[in-house]
């Protein structure tokens, strides 16, 4: 009964409405805010300057960095994805360790590394030259890039992967050369397959860049952390930040899914609205691109009297084909050389490392002060790795089950349950990380009466960001399980919760491990980012240990590194383990 | 599901309760658990850091310790950073108690939480390498670091401005070891925060750096206690003249700034006593 009239369209209407006026009543009558809100502050001058100013330079360099790194990412991304596919094992070799190493650390001690540890590789006149640029700029921007990368090297690779290679076979046999195939038939085919993934690492990469403001580049987070040092209205720089992150994230959406109607295959006069709009906004792109490649056609089309060689044209012709046969064994030997140089630095580089610091700190690195720690500390004192893991499990399990419900509800037809839970995933994705944390931190306790610890807050915040992915996950799980299971199980008499449970979140659940289980290595690598409110997890141990020794953070950061990278690698080879279980088709069948 | 909706609200109305019962004036709550919860940083030596037996120490975790054991109640040191210390006896109620974190009386700060009496007299100057800057002058046109979330950065822009500099290159890092690490690589040609700071950090390479200049700024230090709780601010006023009349101050003191610390800053100015 109650159920039927769930159904009715003005039922849910209502009910929403029910909820923004609870929303609405809650905050004007019972709601008390604790301190006076001063927006007045965002326009006008201050004692320490304009502050409105200082977000929107804020907002100007956050575009930027986007910008140039996402450019060196998608180059980067793509030639290591090209690479990962090489014959030639040292190439091949070189890109998987780039491809994991950069996958599999912290954005956070990336950037360190970048803008600390690289300038003592340079000779004394050109570490100068360098700090004459804006360096932090350029760590935090190339950084960013070579991080992004890595994850935009695998979806290129994955999208390569996934032509047909029959395709290849008819391109090679028409008389393509490797060049041309790459171009007409590999790129635009993985592309067209790849620009969902690739257009939400482009979203993270816009997303990454607040923290920039580690190295201190005056991108959007850190003026908002000015603002707030500098005229206590944290409240409002942060719900700019947020309402600013959240309309570049909505921005860069809409354009990548023009780009992905402009890249559908569809037939002439049946095209929708969208995909309109796409064709005339990416027609100069188009019409560029055509003429370019024509007049290029045009200029290397061979003559029609080259069907027959001259001895001197054949000589010619040998003596190239010589020639490139040597260029390419000659970059051979280049790259196994410079790969032979970069592991004598590294090696070297290592070798000169101070191990008894490493060391006598390896404790705190692991358990930080645990047992002796005060009792205003979480856990006895518990910090370093251990507390990281922690966070990690902690955090990862309970955004299991927020987003199996938040995923689900998604994916209801009824509008009361599936805009909230819109709201929620979107809300939650278009902001980075930090500011989910500041919100936890400085305003969740404040806005509902709950009193809760750095550790807590950053953990929670943790697990509802984590929760929203999540979610996105179990919709795509559920949304690829055939309609007709589910069309099946209700007409044997299954309820909703039953033919969920028994049918759909069972086969969607097993497609959806291995991307779950990235999503534990991308949480536990973002413990790093509790050190920002001062929890003390693995980041902020190598911190305060730096802070009294001042003279070895290289040490220090290459001793988190690799420590970070053990354990997301170990969950990356088991994440791979299981993908590879979990796939019957290629599981050997045993009797 | 019904059911479960109502458990929730429930719970969420009695959380808000009894945060609304322990919303009291700060005095009462503290005489009443007998614990004192004091905000201190862990990563700004000299003033509160972790020491290599791995022991949370410094000049403003002693005297925190102190104040507790004067008023005769348990110590319980919570950790605080730049960005945290304000808001921590901000909120309500409050995270913590009372708050010793290097960290100078401001008027914009006063309008959001109080101040006890100062209990340290420090002042902003610049840090560069030995003899490469002999007068703040000097540095017109070159980089400068300083920390984020400090008003270090704002003095030291209009400092620069004041001196003729249209527009000054200052750098605000996250903290101390990331604005030392510009300095030693030579990204920045002079550091500038408080002068204590700075001699710490100096003492981590002895001879190779200098202090440059004149003080730019006072930075007269206050314990941070939560607004308006008049009963507490006096409990803390009182314990702080009393730790100064007895000599104790100087005890404390020269553990961490004697001549024969690492880190030497002589004592120039008195605590405000009244009469």
């Amino acid at each position: 009964m109650l159920k039927r009239y769930f159904e009715k369209i003005w039922v849910q209407n209502t009910a929403l409405l029910l909820m923004l006026g609870l929303i609405s009543y809650y905050f004007t009558f019972v709601f008390e805010f604790r301190t006076d809100l001063n927006w007045s502050i965002l326009i006008t001058e201050t004692e320490y300057g304009h502050m409105g100013k200082l977000l929107l330079n804020g907002l100007g360099l956050t575009i930027t960095i986007s910008i140039y790194s996402a450019i060196l990412a998608i180059l980067l991304g793509t030639l290591f994805g090209l690479a990962r596919l090489s014959k030639f094992k040292p190439v091949y070799g070189f890109a998987t360790v780039y491809v994991e190493f950069f996958r599999n650390t912290p954005l956070l001690v990336q950037l360190f590394f970048w803008n600390f540890a690289l300038p003592n590789a340079f000779s004394e006149e050109i570490r100068m030259k360098l700090f004459e640029l804006n360096f932090e700029f350029w760590a935090a921007t190339i950084g960013l890039g070579i991080f992004t990368s890595a994850f935009m090297a695998e979806i290129i690779r994955a999208g390569i992967q996934s032509i047909p290679k029959g395709l290849l076979e008819a391109s090679y046999s028409s008389g393509m050369t490797f060049g041309q195939t790459l171009r007409r038939i590999i790129l635009p085919l993985a592309f067209r397959e790849i620009i969902p993934p690739l257009g939400s690492e482009f979203l993270n990469n816009m997303k990454n860049s607040s923290l920039a403001m580690t190295l201190g580049v005056a991108e959007l987070c850190w003026s908002m952390n000015e603002v707030e040092a500098l005229t206590y209205a944290g409240f409002e720089a942060t719900a700019v930040a947020t309402v600013t992150y959240l309309v570049l994230s909505l921005i860069i959406a809409a354009f990548l899914n023009l780009v992905n109607m402009k890249l559908k295959i569809i037939g002439k006069g049946q095209e929708p609205l969208t995909r309109r709009i796409a064709d005339a906004l990416f027609w100069p792109v188009g019409a560029v691109w055509e003429t370019v490649s024509r007049t290029f056609r045009r200029l290397t089309r061979p003559k029609a009297s080259s069907k027959t060689l001259t001895p001197f044209q054949e000589f010619m012709h040998t003596a190239k084909s010589m020639i490139w046969k040597g260029t390419v064994l000659g970059s051979k030997v280049i790259f196994v050389l410079f790969l032979a140089w970069l592991a004598y630095r590294t090696i070297m580089g290592v070798a000169s490392f101070n191990f008894t610091i490493i060391a006598d700190n390896m404790r705190a690195l692991l358990i930080w002060r645990f047992p002796k720690g005060g009792s205003t500390e979480v856990f006895f004192g518990l910090g370093g790795l251990a507390m990281s893991i922690v966070m990690a499990v902690f955090s990862i399990s309970v955004s299991f089950f927020i987003g199996l419900f938040v995923g689900m509800g998604r994916t209801s037809k009824n509008r009361a349950i599936k805009v909230p839970c819109t709201l929620y995933i979107e809300l939650i994705r278009g902001n980075p990380l930090i500011i989910v944390i500041f919100w936890m931190y400085f305003f969740f306790p404040v806005i509902f009466g709950i009193d809760l610890d750095v550790f807590w807050s950053a953990t929670w915040a943790m697990t509802i960001f984590f929760g929203a992915y999540i979610a996105e996950i179990v919709r795509g799980g559920i949304e690829n399980i055939p309609p007709g299971q589910t069309e099946a199980a209700k007409s044997t008499g299954l309820s909703y919760l039953q033919t969920m449970r028994k049918v759909v979140l069972p086969q969607a659940l097993k497609q959806m491990l291995p991307a779950i289980v990235g999503m534990f290595i991308a949480a536990f690598k973002d413990t790093s980012l509790a050190y920002i409110i001062g929890v003390p997890e693995l980041t902020t141990a190598a911190y305060s240990i730096n802070n009294r020794l001042m003279l070895y953070p290289f040490e220090i950061y290459t001793t988190i590194a690799v420590m970070y990278f053990v354990c997301c690698y170990l969950m990356s080879l088991y994440s791979k383990y299981l993908e590879h279980k979990l796939s019957p088709e290629k599981v050997r069948l045993e009797m | 599901m019904r059911v479960l909706k109502i458990t929730a609200l429930a719970a969420a109305l009695l959380l808000v309760a009894a945060s609304m019962v322990f919303a009291g004036p700060t005095y009462d709550r503290v005489m009443k658990d007998k614990a004192l919860k004091a905000g201190i940083t862990n990563k700004g030596k000299p003033f509160g850091f972790i020491n290599d037996q791995n022991e949370w120490v410094g000049f403003d975790y002693d005297m925190a310790k102190e104040i507790a054991k004067r008023i005769g109640v348990e110590f319980e040191p919570v950790v605080v950073n730049n960005k945290t210390r304000v808001s921590f006896v901000q909120t309500n109620p409050p995270k913590v108690d009372m708050v010793l974190a290097n960290m100078t009386h401001k008027r914009v700060r006063d309008e959001k939480i109080d101040f006890s009496i100062t209990y340290f007299f420090d002042g902003q100057k610049f840090l560069a390498r030995k003899g490469a800057i002999n007068s703040a002058a000097e540095l017109k046109g070159k980089k400068i670091g300083s920390m984020q979330g400090t008003t270090s950065i704002v003095n030291a822009i209009a400092y620069m401005k004041k001196l003729g500099d249209a527009n000054p290159k200052v750098t605000g890092y996250q903290n101390e070891v990331e604005m030392f690490e510009a300095l030693r690589s030579g990204r920045v040609q002079a550091i500038s925060t408080d002068s204590t700071l700075l001699i710490a950090l100096a003492a981590k390479e002895p001879g190779k750096y200098e202090l440059v200049g004149e003080f730019i700024s006072d930075e007269p230090y206050g314990v941070g206690l939560p607004q308006d709780d008049s009963a507490w601010r006096d409990v803390i006023n009182f314990t702080i003249q009393d730790i100064w009349k007895d000599g104790t101050y100087m005890k404390i003191y020269n553990k961490w700034f004697g001549p024969d610390s690492e880190t030497p800053f002589p004592m120039t100015e008195k605590i405000e006593m009244w009469p």
